[in-house]
């Protein structure tokens, strides 16, 4: 051990000298304090503080109460929204269906090529038969068209206006003598009226 | 010392203290009670109220999808059209700015307009109800308007006209796979086909919102509260939707055609057991299912099973080969008719001379005989065990709604005829999706697959689950399939309808049936009708895909020759459909006779 720490630890012994004198425990006040000022910053945050919670929650409501009425407008074009598209989907269902396709390709004279042929990308060549297409298809997708679709049954062909998948064309017309065939596809899909 | 600290003022001001925070605790926690404990109980008090509306929403039906995503089956939202008949009356309109009395005849012909109804039809459904209850509220006035209708309806601001939406079904490609999808009822309800099978997958759960609106209608902040619906999955199919409609097209002529009562082309991938395409005729139009006979909503092809005839002698080749009993170059000696040991008597479909067969010549000249002589090498049960290896009369793994098994009775109840009819495919029975299946084995190496038509279901939330398909099994050696291909070229180059099925550039492998039909009545065979059938698979080089072919009664031939340009013009559009590129080689000829 080193003499440092000797003396280090004599340092923390305690004290031998008993404490003889001892301070009156009450004694009168000789000058009133003089009260501190209240601070005025305090305050003055708190008061702010207050108000601010307070403008905040309007802010916050109006905002709220704002947002409300814009999603109820923007529910209401929403939901006309979803009209529409429902009214595009009714109109077009089944115009995407293969005897839809099938019969409109037939109307313009196209013929199902019975003998498999490919053409092989590498190197140019012609796989398999490679005869001429027939005059006649293997199926007769217009003229016998036996894969019914309700959904398509009135529609005209847009290749040909006066057949339908059924092939005959069908003349419908109500009491007041007027066909009741929809128009053809020819100048495109018409858009619905949004209100 | 007791008076003098109660008496303190600080002592006074910890008691206030007390008493205000008891107090402020009691707040608390009744404020507790009545926002967190019992909220629920309190907005169902103030919904009892109606103080709040709320709204059902709905999820969507799952669609259906083809092979390639095409839809087969989708929603719509169709409306029903309601009346108040007390209300029901003139309307005050704002015409060129002066306020005019519009008549009832007049609405309810405007109204009629739309719907399609006449103005007295629409009135007469007011006079009912009224008659009835002449306080009545409600008379419903059509049901399934398009949203078309319903907005022109709507737009007409009629104050005592209401809609309902409901969701409901369409079906783009009308009759295309209509046999499989089915359809549901004007309710909803599923009815047929894979909307029963797979409701567990299509069906959506409806969800409700509900909410409090202020007097101008807007929802109050704050107060709504969703239970959001969840959409159904989405079905994928096996099924290609074009080869299906080519196919359907194609039965379709060639059924009316043969004079037929019905017709099925059946497409089965050989590496996968995929069902590409389930055609037949007549059949559904799950748009319009009530324009159709009630027997021809639901699959035939599943739900039909029929006597298989001369397309069995490939099976029963098969086992021969596989067992060891015989091989394609194995002689029997064949008579036009034979009568065995045990007094049974088979004879040939057309009279011949005495011919030394090969097992190969039995084939391609499809002789009974010569089968049955063949099949009586090998013991009943091993024949009865290999059938059902095949998967005859167990059958499929598609569990289609209503599909049924062929019947293949034990051998202790065959009785001498049936003991040899069966190799040639009468005294038993069995449906396409079997019979397919066994050709699958075969153009498989041995191997037969569990058919599927289910490819799998995606959840709403994106969870892919595939259908639990069955084992594979091994029921021929890949040897005996390879021999009985070959053999069943020869039938495709040799045989009855050689010159009618050949397809330029390929190799095929197919066998011919004509089987006699029970006569359900007569308990007997019918004479001059019968359930004719090709199956075969192409390329026989390397198969890719079993095509089996079948007609009900045709008329005009009696014989499967009426099935061959059927068959020949779905294999070419299975072929061109997945680019199947012809064989490099010609078909393997073995020795017809011995």
């Amino acid at each position: 051990m080193s003499a440092d720490l000797l003396a280090a630890l004599d340092e923390f012994a305690p004290s031998t000298r008993p404490t003889d004198t001892r301070a009156p425990r009450l004694r009168p006040v000789e000058q009133a304090t003089a009260r501190r000022r209240p601070r005025l910053a305090y305050g003055i945050v708190a008061v702010l503080g207050a108000a601010a919670i307070v403008a905040a929650q309007m802010v916050v409501s109006i905002l709220t109460t704002q947002d409300t009425y814009a999603i109820s407008t923007l529910t209401a074009q929403q939901r006309q929204l979803t009209w529409d598209r429902q009214i595009l989907y009714d109109e077009v269902a089944g115009l995407s269906s293969p005897q839809y396709l099938a019969a409109n390709a037939s109307a313009l004279g196209m013929v199902i090529s019975e003998a498999p042929t490919f053409l092989r990308l590498s190197d140019g060549a012609l796989v398999g038969a490679s005869q001429a297409a027939g005059w006649q298809s293997s199926i007769d997708a217009v003229g016998r068209g036996a894969v019914a679709n309700a959904l398509i049954t009135q529609t005209p062909l847009v290749t040909d206006p006066a057949a339908t998948i059924e092939g005959t064309p069908v003349e419908v017309t109500d009491e007041t003598g007027q066909s009741v065939i929809p128009p053809a596809l020819t100048d495109g899909l018409p858009t619905p009226t949004t209100r | 010392m007791t008076g003098r600290s109660t008496r303190s003022p600080r002592r006074r001001t910890v008691v206030a203290m007390f008493v205000v925070l008891a107090v402020i605790g009691a707040f608390v926690i009744r404020l507790v009670d009545i926002q967190v404990v019992n909220a629920n109980d309190h907005i169902e008090q103030s919904l009892e109220l109606g103080l709040s509306g709320s709204q059902k929403t709905y999820g969507t039906r799952g669609t259906i999808v083809d092979e390639n995503g095409a839809t087969l089956a989708g929603s719509i939202v169709l409306y029903d059209a309601q009346l108040d008949p007390k209300l029901v009356g003139a309307i005050d309109r704002e015409i060129d700015g002066e306020q005019v009395k519009v008549p009832w005849e007049t609405i309810s012909a405007e109204i009629g307009a739309v719907t399609g109804q006449t103005a007295e039809e629409i009135q007469a459904i007011v006079a009912a109800a009224l008659a009835e209850n002449p306080e009545s509220r409600y008379a419903m006035l059509t049901r399934g308007l398009t949203t078309a209708q319903y907005r022109e309806l709507a737009d007409m601001k009629i104050p005592y006209l209401a809609f309902v939406a409901h969701p409901a079904r369409t079906y783009p490609d009308g009759a295309v796979a209509g046999n499989l999808v089915g359809f549901v009822g004007s309710d909803g309800t599923p009815l047929a086909g894979l909307e029963v099978s797979q409701d567990g997958c299509l069906a959506s759960t409806d969800g409700e919102v509900s909410y409090q609106r202020g007097g101008d209608g807007v929802i109050i902040p704050g107060t709504m509260t969703e239970k959001p619906a969840v959409d159904g999955g989405t079905l994928q199919l096996t099924i290609n939707r074009d080869l299906n409609w080519y196919l359907q097209q194609l039965i379709a002529e060639q059924t009316q055609n043969t004079g037929a009562k019905a017709g099925s082309i059946f497409v089965v991938e050989v590496k996968t057991g995929a069902i590409r395409a389930a055609a037949e005729y007549p059949t559904v139009d799950p748009n319009a299912p009530t324009a159709v006979d009630e027997s021809d909503r639901a699959s035939r092809i599943f739900r039909n099973t029929f006597e298989p005839g001369s397309t069995f002698k490939a099976l029963s080749a098969a086992m021969l080969v596989d067992s060891g009993t015989a091989n394609p170059f194995s002689v029997v000696h064949v008579p036009f008719r034979q009568t065995f040991d045990n007094g049974a008597s088979v004879r040939d479909d057309l009279q011949h001379p005495d011919y030394d067969y090969t097992l190969n010549g039995v084939l391609v000249n499809s002789s009974n005989v010569g089968i049955s002589t063949f099949a009586g090498m090998m013991s009943d049960q091993a024949r009865y065990d290999y059938l059902t290896k095949f998967g005859i009369g167990q059958g499929t793994d598609v569990d289609f709604l209503g599909e049924a098994n062929g019947l293949v009775r034990d051998p202790s109840q065959w009785d001498n005829q049936t003991k040899y009819n069966t190799s040639y495919g009468q005294g038993l029975t069995t449906t396409v999706p079997e019979l397919a299946n066994a050709y699958q084995a075969i153009a498989n190496g041995g191997l037969k697959l569990p058919l599927r038509l289910v490819e799998s279901c995606t959840a709403a939330d994106g969870t892919v689950t595939a259908p639990d398909n069955g084992e594979p099994t091994q029921v021929i050696s890949p040897e005996a399939a390879r021999q009985v291909t070959d053999m069943l070229e020869n039938v495709a180059t040799k045989g009855s309808v050689s010159e009618k099925v050949g397809i330029a550039g390929y190799r095929l492998a197919l066998k011919t049936g004509t089987a006699e039909k029970v006569d359900p009545g007569a308990g007997t065979y019918k004479v001059g009708s019968y359930f004719t059938t090709i199956a075969g698979f192409a390329p026989a080089d390397d198969p890719q895909y079993v095509v089996v072919v079948t007609l009900d009664e045709p008329t005009t031939v009696k014989s499967s020759s009426a099935n061959a340009p059927a068959f020949r013009e779905a294999m070419t559009q299975v072929l061109k459909t997945y680019r199947i590129m012809p064989s490099n080689s010609a078909s393997p000829d073995l020795p017809t006779f011995g």
